[in-house]
């Protein structure tokens, strides 16, 4: 028999994928160097020059613009626009089969969409300084004022609402998208595998939530 | 309990007219089923309100769960209308068609489509010839008790009619084709075919469509541990499909 693997699932398999890694990783890193903001009691170092020097590495990495593109960018759109399709094809019916499993697929895709427009909001404005009105300063292009043009925003509470909701809904994506991978790539596959597999999801995704509301509060502090 | 039954019934005349709902009261029997209730309502086709109407239509064959035939959206959830105990369900009894099969009438639907998906997939043993072919490959008892559950299903749709990914702008098989390519794969004979099998619900409506919802383990009214035997074949097929072509 030949051998065919079809593209369909070629395109499903890299859906999984890209959720996890590159952008999955590249959320762990985020929340890293979003954490600098707190500063260092030992190093005696602020959160400004311990944040703003986080943002200059960054910005100086050897083919920074190429890891940006391809380990970013392209897995990001990618896995929006891919992720919008398969939302599409479902109709929720959690109204009437009201289990916790049902529960978690329509909060994964109401949190995809969410992540959509907060994404690219979030890109726009700090990303680029496209969001006029708001922002014009890019972030990566003045990394020496990159904690004040954070701060300067979130002291809005309805952008720092507005963030709270997308890293809420970003961690709870991720954590539950990390259950969905293990389980679409045939690691977790007995039931007992699932569900405790699936604690240790839910602990990742509230240990990420608590890390990222807290790295937000530090610029406002 | 009162001495009657009120059903609330959705009433379609034909494939393609519109639905509309009528309700019922019947007498009611200590111990009787769903089906019992649309029995009285053959003999007597009146509304609650006095008006006669058409006896409403419904399939049903072995009356013990093990066919499918009987299988409807009652109070707002799927399942046999012959182990739907009467005593034992909220009244007014709502009773539906399921909604991911085109309607014939009534309470009758077409589920071809489930069929179709087990044809697509390859469930079933291939064998050369109408001649003896001898005693077949032994079976471990393991693997036999594995299958047998897997083999107890009836093709009746509940794990299609609860699942989110069923709908017309989805083309998904459903749980029930897949736990048949994890029944057949797992048998010897049937094995000489895994990859023929497993390519097929590698395709468009396959495997990947499933969205981990996982209604169908919690709706299988034979409790076919379907959700395991979709991951099993999450193992199989992302095997297959990482390393297979290296094979070309």
């Amino acid at each position: 028999m030949s051998i065919k693997v079809s593209r369909h699932f070629v395109l499903r398999k890299l859906h999984q994928l890209t959720g996890i890694l590159p952008l999955g990783i590249f959320l762990l890193e985020h929340f890293y160097t979003n954490s600098k903001a707190l500063g260092s009691v030992s190093a005696n170092r602020t959160g400004i020059q311990l944040f703003n020097e986080a943002v200059g590495d960054l910005q100086s990495l050897p083919y920074v613009l190429f890891v940006e593109v391809l380990g970013i960018f392209v897995p990001l759109i990618y896995h929006a626009v891919y992720g919008l399709v398969i939302t599409y094809e479902g109709k929720p019916n959690a109204g009437s089969y009201d289990f916790g499993r049902n529960w978690l697929y329509v909060i994964q895709r109401v949190t995809g969409v969410i992540l959509f427009v907060f994404i690219t909001f979030h890109v726009l404005n700090f990303r680029f300084g496209l969001i006029p009105g708001l922002n014009t300063r890019s972030v990566a292009a003045h990394p020496d004022q990159a904690f004040q043009i954070v701060r300067g925003e979130f002291l809005n509470p309805t952008i720092l609402f507005v963030y709270f909701v997308g890293i809420a809904s970003t961690t709870f994506h991720f954590a539950n998208g990390l259950w969905l991978f293990l389980i679409d790539w045939g690691i977790a596959v007995g039931r007992r595998t699932q569900r405790l597999v699936g604690y240790a999801c839910g602990v990742v995704g509230v240990v990420l939530t608590a890390i990222g509301i807290n790295a937000a509060l530090a610029f406002i502090h | 309990m009162a001495d009657t039954v009120r059903l609330k019934i959705k009433r379609q005349d034909g494939p393609d007219t519109s639905a509309r709902w009528e309700e019922f009261e019947v007498p009611h029997r200590k111990g009787e089923n769903l089906l019992t209730c649309l029995m009285d309502i053959q003999k007597n086709p009146v509304t609650a309100d006095g008006k006669p109407t058409t006896p409403v239509v419904w399939e049903s064959n072995c009356l013990e769960e093990v066919c499918g035939a009987c299988t409807m959206v009652i109070n707002g959830r799927v399942r046999q209308g012959c182990t739907a105990l009467v005593d034992k369900i909220e009244q007014p009894i709502k009773v539906e068609p399921m909604t991911k099969f085109p309607v014939v009438r009534d309470l009758m639907v077409d589920r071809s489509r489930m069929f179709e998906s087990l044809k697509k997939v390859h469930a079933w043993i291939d064998i050369d010839g109408t001649h003896d072919l001898g005693p077949g490959p032994r079976v471990a008892p393991d693997v036999q008790q594995t299958r047998y559950v897997l083999s107890t299903c009836m093709t009746c749709g509940c794990c299609l009619e609860a699942c989110p990914q069923i709908n017309p702008r989805s083309q998904f098989i459903g749980a029930a084709a897949l736990n048949q390519v994890r029944l057949f794969n797992e048998h010897p004979s049937g094995a000489l075919h895994k990859d023929v099998r497993l390519e097929a619900i590698m395709d468009d409506g396959g495997i990947s469509d499933c969205g981990n919802a996982q209604n169908c383990v919690q709706v299988c009214p034979k409790n076919i541990p379907l959700t395991d035997s979709i991951a099993a074949l999450y193992r199989e097929t992302t095997w297959y499909g990482l390393f297979s072509w290296l094979k070309r």
